[in-house]
Protein backbone atom coordinates (compact mmCIF):
# COMPACT_ATOMS: atom_id res chain seq x y z
CA UNK A 1 0.00 0.00 0.00
CA UNK A 2 2.90 2.36 0.81
CA UNK A 3 4.48 1.81 -2.61
CA UNK A 4 1.15 2.31 -4.29
CA UNK A 5 0.68 5.56 -2.40
CA UNK A 6 4.16 6.73 -3.34
CA UNK A 7 3.51 5.87 -6.99
CA UNK A 8 0.22 7.74 -6.83
CA UNK A 9 1.88 10.82 -5.30
CA UNK A 10 4.54 10.73 -8.00
CA UNK A 11 1.86 10.50 -10.66
CA UNK A 12 -0.07 13.42 -9.18
CA UNK A 13 3.05 15.56 -9.00
CA UNK A 14 4.01 14.71 -12.57
CA UNK A 15 0.64 14.94 -14.27
CA UNK A 16 -1.53 17.35 -12.33
CA UNK A 17 -0.02 20.48 -14.01
CA UNK A 18 -0.72 19.28 -17.56
CA UNK A 19 -4.14 17.92 -16.59
CA UNK A 20 -4.95 21.29 -15.07
CA UNK A 21 -3.96 22.95 -18.36
CA UNK A 22 -6.12 20.54 -20.29
CA UNK A 23 -9.02 21.22 -17.92
CA UNK A 24 -8.50 24.97 -18.32
CA UNK A 25 -8.56 24.51 -22.08
CA UNK A 26 -11.92 22.76 -21.73
CA UNK A 27 -13.69 24.97 -19.20
CA UNK A 28 -11.63 28.21 -18.85
CA UNK A 29 -12.52 28.28 -15.16
CA UNK A 30 -9.67 27.66 -12.69
CA UNK A 31 -11.98 26.51 -9.88
CA UNK A 32 -13.81 24.05 -12.10
CA UNK A 33 -10.51 22.94 -13.65
CA UNK A 34 -9.08 22.20 -10.22
CA UNK A 35 -12.19 20.20 -9.26
CA UNK A 36 -11.97 18.25 -12.50
CA UNK A 37 -8.33 17.37 -11.91
CA UNK A 38 -9.00 16.30 -8.34
CA UNK A 39 -11.99 14.16 -9.34
CA UNK A 40 -9.93 12.63 -12.15
CA UNK A 41 -7.16 11.57 -9.79
CA UNK A 42 -9.63 10.28 -7.19
CA UNK A 43 -11.26 8.14 -9.85
CA UNK A 44 -7.81 6.93 -10.78
CA UNK A 45 -7.04 6.19 -7.15
CA UNK A 46 -10.20 4.07 -6.86
CA UNK A 47 -9.12 2.02 -9.88
CA UNK A 48 -5.50 1.69 -8.79
CA UNK A 49 -4.69 -1.21 -11.07
CA UNK A 50 -4.99 1.03 -14.11
CA UNK A 51 -2.50 3.50 -12.69
CA UNK A 52 0.35 1.00 -12.57
CA UNK A 53 1.21 1.35 -16.23
CA UNK A 54 2.51 4.91 -16.31
CA UNK A 55 2.12 5.55 -20.06
CA UNK A 56 -1.35 4.05 -20.25
CA UNK A 57 -2.28 5.81 -17.01
CA UNK A 58 -1.54 9.21 -18.54
CA UNK A 59 -3.85 8.68 -21.52
CA UNK A 60 -6.42 7.13 -19.23
CA UNK A 61 -6.40 10.13 -16.89
CA UNK A 62 -6.88 12.52 -19.82
CA UNK A 63 -9.86 10.43 -20.92
CA UNK A 64 -11.33 10.48 -17.42
CA UNK A 65 -10.96 14.22 -17.25
CA UNK A 66 -12.63 14.72 -20.60
CA UNK A 67 -15.50 12.44 -19.55
CA UNK A 68 -15.81 14.21 -16.20
CA UNK A 69 -16.04 17.52 -17.99
CA UNK A 70 -18.75 16.17 -20.30
CA UNK A 71 -20.60 14.75 -17.29
CA UNK A 72 -20.38 18.09 -15.54
CA UNK A 73 -22.12 19.70 -18.47
CA UNK A 74 -24.75 16.97 -18.50
CA UNK A 75 -25.57 17.47 -14.81
CA UNK A 76 -25.38 21.23 -14.79
CA UNK A 77 -23.79 23.90 -16.81
CA UNK A 78 -20.95 25.05 -14.60
CA UNK A 79 -19.85 28.63 -14.30
CA UNK A 80 -18.07 29.16 -17.55
CA UNK A 81 -15.52 31.90 -17.65
CA UNK A 82 -15.60 33.97 -20.76
CA UNK A 83 -12.16 33.24 -22.22
CA UNK A 84 -11.97 36.85 -23.36
CA UNK A 85 -12.03 37.99 -19.71
CA UNK A 86 -9.59 37.45 -16.87
CA UNK A 87 -10.45 34.58 -14.54
CA UNK A 88 -11.80 35.65 -11.16
CA UNK A 89 -8.84 34.11 -9.39
CA UNK A 90 -5.27 34.59 -10.47
CA UNK A 91 -3.74 31.81 -12.54
CA UNK A 92 0.02 31.74 -12.83
CA UNK A 93 1.26 31.82 -16.38
CA UNK A 94 -2.07 33.03 -17.71
CA UNK A 95 -1.19 35.21 -20.69
CA UNK A 96 -3.06 38.47 -20.43
CA UNK A 97 -2.07 39.91 -23.81
CA UNK A 98 -4.83 40.92 -26.26
CA UNK A 99 -3.57 38.32 -28.69
CA UNK A 100 -3.93 35.59 -26.02
CA UNK A 101 -7.53 36.55 -25.24
CA UNK A 102 -8.41 36.47 -28.94
CA UNK A 103 -6.80 33.04 -29.33
CA UNK A 104 -8.54 31.64 -26.25
CA UNK A 105 -11.87 32.94 -27.49
CA UNK A 106 -11.27 31.37 -30.90
CA UNK A 107 -10.42 28.08 -29.22
CA UNK A 108 -13.51 28.24 -27.02
CA UNK A 109 -15.68 28.77 -30.05
CA UNK A 110 -14.47 25.60 -31.70
CA UNK A 111 -16.95 22.78 -31.45
CA UNK A 112 -15.96 19.95 -29.11
CA UNK A 113 -15.25 17.53 -31.96
CA UNK A 114 -12.46 19.83 -33.23
CA UNK A 115 -11.35 21.29 -29.92
CA UNK A 116 -10.88 17.92 -28.14
CA UNK A 117 -8.27 16.42 -30.50
CA UNK A 118 -6.51 19.78 -30.80
CA UNK A 119 -6.13 20.16 -27.01
CA UNK A 120 -4.96 16.57 -26.66
CA UNK A 121 -2.34 17.16 -29.31
CA UNK A 122 -1.14 20.61 -28.21
CA UNK A 123 -1.29 20.15 -24.42
CA UNK A 124 -0.91 16.39 -24.07
CA UNK A 125 1.45 15.88 -26.98
CA UNK A 126 -0.41 12.73 -27.99
CA UNK A 127 0.05 11.29 -31.47
CA UNK A 128 -2.89 11.04 -33.89
CA UNK A 129 -3.05 7.30 -33.22
CA UNK A 130 -3.21 7.83 -29.46
CA UNK A 131 -5.85 10.53 -29.84
CA UNK A 132 -7.85 8.17 -32.02
CA UNK A 133 -7.74 5.53 -29.28
CA UNK A 134 -8.75 8.03 -26.62
CA UNK A 135 -11.64 9.47 -28.62
CA UNK A 136 -12.61 6.19 -30.25
CA UNK A 137 -11.90 7.53 -33.74
CA UNK A 138 -9.78 6.21 -36.55
CA UNK A 139 -6.51 7.99 -37.26
CA UNK A 140 -7.67 9.52 -40.55
CA UNK A 141 -10.67 11.08 -38.82
CA UNK A 142 -8.35 12.52 -36.19
CA UNK A 143 -6.11 13.98 -38.92
CA UNK A 144 -9.13 15.50 -40.64
CA UNK A 145 -10.45 17.02 -37.42
CA UNK A 146 -7.06 18.45 -36.52
CA UNK A 147 -6.74 19.95 -39.98
CA UNK A 148 -10.19 21.53 -39.73
CA UNK A 149 -9.60 22.74 -36.18
CA UNK A 150 -6.46 24.63 -37.20
CA UNK A 151 -8.02 25.89 -40.38
CA UNK A 152 -10.96 27.33 -38.45
CA UNK A 153 -8.66 28.75 -35.80
CA UNK A 154 -6.46 30.47 -38.42
CA UNK A 155 -9.46 31.94 -40.15
CA UNK A 156 -10.80 33.35 -36.90
CA UNK A 157 -7.45 34.70 -35.80
CA UNK A 158 -6.87 36.28 -39.20
CA UNK A 159 -10.27 37.95 -38.96
CA UNK A 160 -11.81 36.13 -41.85
CA UNK A 161 -15.14 34.96 -40.43
CA UNK A 162 -16.28 31.97 -42.40
CA UNK A 163 -18.53 29.02 -41.68
CA UNK A 164 -16.70 26.51 -39.46
CA UNK A 165 -15.68 23.55 -41.50
CA UNK A 166 -18.06 20.67 -41.25
CA UNK A 167 -17.21 17.00 -41.16
CA UNK B 1 4.15 14.94 -52.32
CA UNK B 2 2.38 17.97 -53.75
CA UNK B 3 1.70 21.30 -52.05
CA UNK B 4 -1.87 20.34 -51.11
CA UNK B 5 -0.77 17.11 -49.41
CA UNK B 6 2.07 18.93 -47.67
CA UNK B 7 -0.19 21.66 -46.26
CA UNK B 8 -2.90 19.19 -45.30
CA UNK B 9 -0.38 17.10 -43.36
CA UNK B 10 1.16 20.11 -41.73
CA UNK B 11 -2.19 21.55 -40.66
CA UNK B 12 -2.95 18.26 -38.91
CA UNK B 13 0.44 18.15 -37.20
CA UNK B 14 2.61 21.25 -37.65
CA UNK B 15 5.53 19.79 -35.71
CA UNK B 16 5.68 16.57 -37.68
CA UNK B 17 9.14 15.68 -38.95
CA UNK B 18 8.78 13.43 -41.91
CA UNK B 19 11.33 12.92 -44.70
CA UNK B 20 8.65 13.39 -47.35
CA UNK B 21 7.48 16.62 -45.74
CA UNK B 22 11.02 17.83 -45.27
CA UNK B 23 11.89 17.11 -48.92
CA UNK B 24 8.90 19.08 -50.17
CA UNK B 25 9.64 21.95 -47.79
CA UNK B 26 13.22 22.11 -49.07
CA UNK B 27 12.04 22.17 -52.69
CA UNK B 28 9.04 24.51 -52.38
CA UNK B 29 9.68 28.04 -51.04
CA UNK B 30 5.94 28.81 -50.78
CA UNK B 31 5.26 25.79 -48.64
CA UNK B 32 8.39 26.52 -46.60
CA UNK B 33 7.01 29.95 -45.76
CA UNK B 34 3.63 28.47 -44.98
CA UNK B 35 5.31 25.93 -42.66
CA UNK B 36 7.27 28.59 -40.82
CA UNK B 37 4.17 30.70 -40.22
CA UNK B 38 2.14 27.71 -39.15
CA UNK B 39 4.81 26.52 -36.72
CA UNK B 40 5.15 29.99 -35.26
CA UNK B 41 1.38 30.02 -34.64
CA UNK B 42 1.59 26.54 -33.16
CA UNK B 43 4.34 27.60 -30.78
CA UNK B 44 2.25 30.57 -29.69
CA UNK B 45 -0.72 28.27 -29.15
CA UNK B 46 1.38 25.83 -27.14
CA UNK B 47 2.82 28.58 -25.02
CA UNK B 48 -0.60 29.99 -24.41
CA UNK B 49 -2.02 26.66 -23.30
CA UNK B 50 1.03 25.13 -21.67
CA UNK B 51 2.26 28.00 -19.58
CA UNK B 52 -0.75 28.01 -17.31
CA UNK B 53 0.27 26.72 -13.88
CA UNK B 54 -2.01 24.98 -11.43
CA UNK B 55 -2.87 26.74 -8.15
CA UNK B 56 -0.39 26.39 -5.31
CA UNK B 57 -0.81 23.20 -3.34
CA UNK B 58 -3.19 21.52 -5.80
CA UNK B 59 -1.14 18.31 -5.92
CA UNK B 60 -0.96 18.14 -2.13
CA UNK B 61 -4.73 18.65 -1.85
CA UNK B 62 -5.34 15.82 -4.31
CA UNK B 63 -2.97 13.52 -2.43
CA UNK B 64 -4.67 14.43 0.84
CA UNK B 65 -8.11 13.82 -0.65
CA UNK B 66 -6.98 10.39 -1.87
CA UNK B 67 -5.66 9.48 1.60
CA UNK B 68 -8.87 10.71 3.22
CA UNK B 69 -10.91 8.68 0.77
CA UNK B 70 -8.76 5.62 1.39
CA UNK B 71 -9.14 6.04 5.16
CA UNK B 72 -12.90 6.58 4.81
CA UNK B 73 -13.18 3.52 2.59
CA UNK B 74 -11.10 1.47 5.02
CA UNK B 75 -13.19 2.65 7.95
CA UNK B 76 -16.38 2.04 5.97
CA UNK B 77 -15.18 -1.43 5.11
CA UNK B 78 -14.24 -2.05 8.73
CA UNK B 79 -17.61 -0.88 9.99
CA UNK B 80 -19.47 -2.85 7.33
CA UNK B 81 -17.43 -5.93 8.20
CA UNK B 82 -17.98 -5.42 11.91
CA UNK B 83 -21.71 -4.82 11.44
CA UNK B 84 -22.01 -7.83 9.16
CA UNK B 85 -20.10 -9.94 11.68
CA UNK B 86 -22.32 -8.84 14.55
CA UNK B 87 -25.49 -9.43 12.52
CA UNK B 88 -24.21 -12.83 11.43
CA UNK B 89 -23.33 -13.76 15.01
CA UNK B 90 -26.75 -12.62 16.24
CA UNK B 91 -28.45 -14.49 13.41
CA UNK B 92 -26.51 -17.68 14.04
CA UNK B 93 -27.09 -17.43 17.80
CA UNK B 94 -30.80 -16.76 17.43
CA UNK B 95 -31.22 -19.56 14.91
CA UNK B 96 -29.20 -21.88 17.08
CA UNK B 97 -31.11 -20.93 20.22
CA UNK B 98 -34.44 -21.19 18.44
CA UNK B 99 -33.58 -24.54 16.87
CA UNK B 100 -32.13 -25.82 20.12
CA UNK B 101 -35.17 -24.62 22.03
CA UNK B 102 -37.48 -26.27 19.53
CA UNK B 103 -35.52 -29.50 19.55
CA UNK B 104 -35.18 -29.41 23.29
CA UNK B 105 -38.92 -28.72 23.62
CA UNK B 106 -39.84 -31.56 21.28
CA UNK B 107 -37.40 -33.98 22.86
CA UNK B 108 -38.51 -32.94 26.32
CA UNK B 109 -42.17 -33.54 25.51
CA UNK B 110 -41.45 -36.96 24.01
CA UNK B 111 -39.27 -37.85 26.99
CA UNK B 112 -41.96 -36.66 29.42
CA UNK B 113 -44.46 -38.90 27.69
CA UNK B 114 -42.13 -41.91 28.00
CA UNK B 115 -41.29 -41.09 31.61
CA UNK B 116 -44.96 -40.79 32.43
CA UNK B 117 -45.73 -44.18 30.88
CA UNK B 118 -42.87 -45.88 32.72
CA UNK B 119 -43.63 -44.15 36.01
CA UNK B 120 -47.20 -45.35 35.82
CA UNK B 121 -46.56 -48.68 34.11
CA UNK B 122 -49.08 -50.25 36.43
CA UNK B 123 -51.87 -48.72 34.31
CA UNK B 124 -50.63 -50.73 31.35
CA UNK B 125 -51.67 -53.83 33.19
CA UNK B 126 -55.31 -52.75 33.55
CA UNK B 127 -57.20 -55.61 31.96
CA UNK B 128 -60.80 -54.48 32.34
CA UNK B 129 -62.37 -51.71 30.28
CA UNK B 130 -63.72 -48.64 32.08
CA UNK B 131 -67.23 -47.44 31.34
CA UNK B 132 -68.03 -45.08 28.55
CA UNK B 133 -69.46 -42.74 31.15
CA UNK B 134 -66.12 -42.64 32.89
CA UNK B 135 -64.30 -41.80 29.67
CA UNK B 136 -66.86 -39.16 28.80
CA UNK B 137 -66.65 -37.68 32.28
CA UNK B 138 -62.86 -37.32 32.11
CA UNK B 139 -63.08 -35.42 28.84
CA UNK B 140 -65.92 -33.25 30.13
CA UNK B 141 -63.64 -32.00 32.90
CA UNK B 142 -61.83 -30.09 30.14
CA UNK B 143 -65.03 -29.03 28.35
CA UNK B 144 -64.14 -31.55 25.64
CA UNK B 145 -66.51 -34.03 24.07
CA UNK B 146 -66.04 -37.38 22.41
CA UNK B 147 -67.66 -37.20 19.00
CA UNK B 148 -67.31 -40.87 18.19
CA UNK B 149 -66.60 -44.19 19.81
CA UNK B 150 -62.88 -44.63 20.31
CA UNK B 151 -63.13 -48.28 21.31
CA UNK B 152 -62.39 -50.00 24.58
CA UNK B 153 -60.49 -48.01 27.20
CA UNK B 154 -58.84 -49.77 30.15
CA UNK B 155 -57.76 -46.70 32.00
CA UNK B 156 -59.05 -43.10 31.89
CA UNK B 157 -57.99 -40.32 34.20
CA UNK B 158 -57.02 -36.67 34.34
CA UNK B 159 -53.27 -36.47 34.62
CA UNK B 160 -50.47 -33.99 34.90
CA UNK B 161 -48.02 -33.73 32.06
CA UNK B 162 -45.33 -31.03 32.16
CA UNK B 163 -47.30 -28.74 34.44
CA UNK B 164 -50.48 -29.04 32.38
CA UNK B 165 -53.41 -31.25 33.03
CA UNK B 166 -54.62 -33.58 30.33
CA UNK B 167 -56.34 -36.88 29.71
CA UNK B 168 -54.52 -40.18 30.19
CA UNK B 169 -56.02 -43.26 28.53
CA UNK B 170 -54.81 -46.82 28.16
CA UNK B 171 -56.35 -48.85 25.37
CA UNK B 172 -55.71 -52.38 24.10
CA UNK B 173 -53.65 -52.49 20.94
CA UNK B 174 -52.36 -55.09 18.51
CA UNK B 175 -48.98 -55.43 20.16
CA UNK B 176 -50.12 -54.74 23.73
CA UNK B 177 -51.51 -51.82 25.74
CA UNK B 178 -51.48 -48.41 24.04
CA UNK B 179 -51.14 -45.26 26.12
CA UNK B 180 -52.89 -42.10 24.89
CA UNK B 181 -52.30 -38.62 26.27
CA UNK B 182 -54.56 -35.74 25.27
CA UNK B 183 -52.35 -32.76 26.07
CA UNK B 184 -54.15 -29.42 25.72
CA UNK B 185 -51.77 -26.47 25.34
CA UNK B 186 -48.81 -28.64 24.27
CA UNK B 187 -48.48 -27.26 20.79
CA UNK B 188 -46.34 -29.07 18.22
CA UNK B 189 -45.54 -27.93 14.66
CA UNK B 190 -45.43 -31.44 13.25
CA UNK B 191 -45.87 -35.05 14.20
CA UNK B 192 -43.12 -35.98 16.64
CA UNK B 193 -41.70 -39.45 17.16
CA UNK B 194 -41.59 -41.06 20.59
CA UNK B 195 -39.19 -43.94 20.91
CA UNK B 196 -37.50 -46.00 23.59
CA UNK B 197 -36.21 -49.55 23.87
CA UNK B 198 -39.68 -50.80 24.59
CA UNK B 199 -42.10 -48.19 23.32
CA UNK B 200 -42.77 -46.49 20.04
CA UNK B 201 -45.26 -43.77 19.30
CA UNK B 202 -46.21 -40.44 17.84
CA UNK B 203 -47.21 -37.04 19.15
CA UNK B 204 -49.84 -35.72 16.73
CA UNK B 205 -50.41 -31.95 16.64
CA UNK B 206 -53.96 -30.56 16.89
CA UNK B 207 -55.45 -27.10 16.94
CA UNK B 208 -55.73 -27.12 20.72
CA UNK B 209 -52.57 -29.04 21.70
CA UNK B 210 -51.40 -32.50 20.85
CA UNK B 211 -52.22 -36.18 21.27
CA UNK B 212 -49.53 -38.71 22.19
CA UNK B 213 -50.15 -42.32 21.21
CA UNK B 214 -47.51 -44.78 22.40
CA UNK B 215 -47.56 -48.56 22.21
CA UNK B 216 -45.20 -51.47 22.23
CA UNK B 217 -42.67 -51.50 19.40
CA UNK B 218 -44.40 -52.37 16.14
CA UNK B 219 -47.78 -50.93 17.14
CA UNK B 220 -49.37 -49.02 14.20
CA UNK B 221 -49.78 -45.80 16.18
CA UNK B 222 -49.82 -43.21 13.41
CA UNK B 223 -53.28 -44.01 12.13
CA UNK B 224 -54.62 -44.55 15.65
CA UNK B 225 -53.25 -41.18 16.76
CA UNK B 226 -54.94 -39.34 13.92
CA UNK B 227 -58.21 -41.15 14.54
CA UNK B 228 -58.14 -40.41 18.29
CA UNK B 229 -57.26 -36.77 17.69
CA UNK B 230 -60.18 -36.40 15.29
CA UNK B 231 -62.59 -38.12 17.65
CA UNK B 232 -62.45 -35.38 20.27
CA UNK B 233 -63.75 -31.80 20.16
CA UNK B 234 -61.73 -29.58 22.41
CA UNK B 235 -63.27 -26.20 23.11
CA UNK B 236 -60.27 -23.96 22.53
CA UNK B 237 -56.54 -23.99 23.09
CA UNK B 238 -55.93 -24.33 26.79
CA UNK B 239 -53.98 -21.65 28.59
CA UNK B 240 -51.79 -22.09 31.59
CA UNK B 241 -54.58 -20.59 33.70
CA UNK B 242 -57.24 -23.09 32.80
CA UNK B 243 -54.93 -26.05 32.42
CA UNK B 244 -54.16 -25.94 36.09
CA UNK B 245 -50.44 -25.61 36.67
CA UNK B 246 -49.53 -27.79 39.55
CA UNK B 247 -45.83 -28.25 40.08
CA UNK B 248 -42.66 -28.02 38.10
CA UNK B 249 -41.49 -31.33 36.70
CA UNK B 250 -44.14 -33.24 38.48
CA UNK B 251 -45.40 -36.31 36.74
CA UNK B 252 -48.38 -37.78 38.38
CA UNK B 253 -51.71 -39.12 37.48
CA UNK B 254 -54.59 -37.73 39.39
CA UNK B 255 -56.72 -40.76 39.53
CA UNK B 256 -60.05 -39.11 39.89
CA UNK B 257 -62.95 -41.37 40.67
CA UNK B 258 -61.13 -44.29 39.14
CA UNK B 259 -62.00 -46.29 42.16
CA UNK B 260 -65.69 -45.34 41.93
CA UNK B 261 -65.89 -46.49 38.34
CA UNK B 262 -63.97 -49.65 38.89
Amino acid sequence: MTKLRTDFDTLVNALSPELFRYAMGLCHNPDTAQDLVQETFLRGWRAQAKLRDGKAARAWLYTILRNEHARLYERQRPDVCDPSHLPEIAVRGYDTSAEAFVTRRALAELSAEYRDPLLLQVIGGFSCKEIGEMLDLNTNTVLTRLFRARKTLRERLEGTPRQEASQ
Amino acid sequence: MNCLDFRRHLMADPMARDTGLQAHEDDCPGCATFARELRAQEINLRNLLREVSPPEGMSERIQLAARFEQRSATQRRWWYSAAAGVLLAIGVSMTSLWTTALERGDQALAQSVLNHIEDEASHLREARPVTATRVKWVFERFGATLDEDIGPVHFAAECLMRQRNGVHLVMPGKMGPVTVFYMPGEMADATLPVRSDRFEGRIVPTAWGSVAVVGETGEPVQELGERLAAAVSWPEPATSADSGLIGAGALATLDIAQQEDS
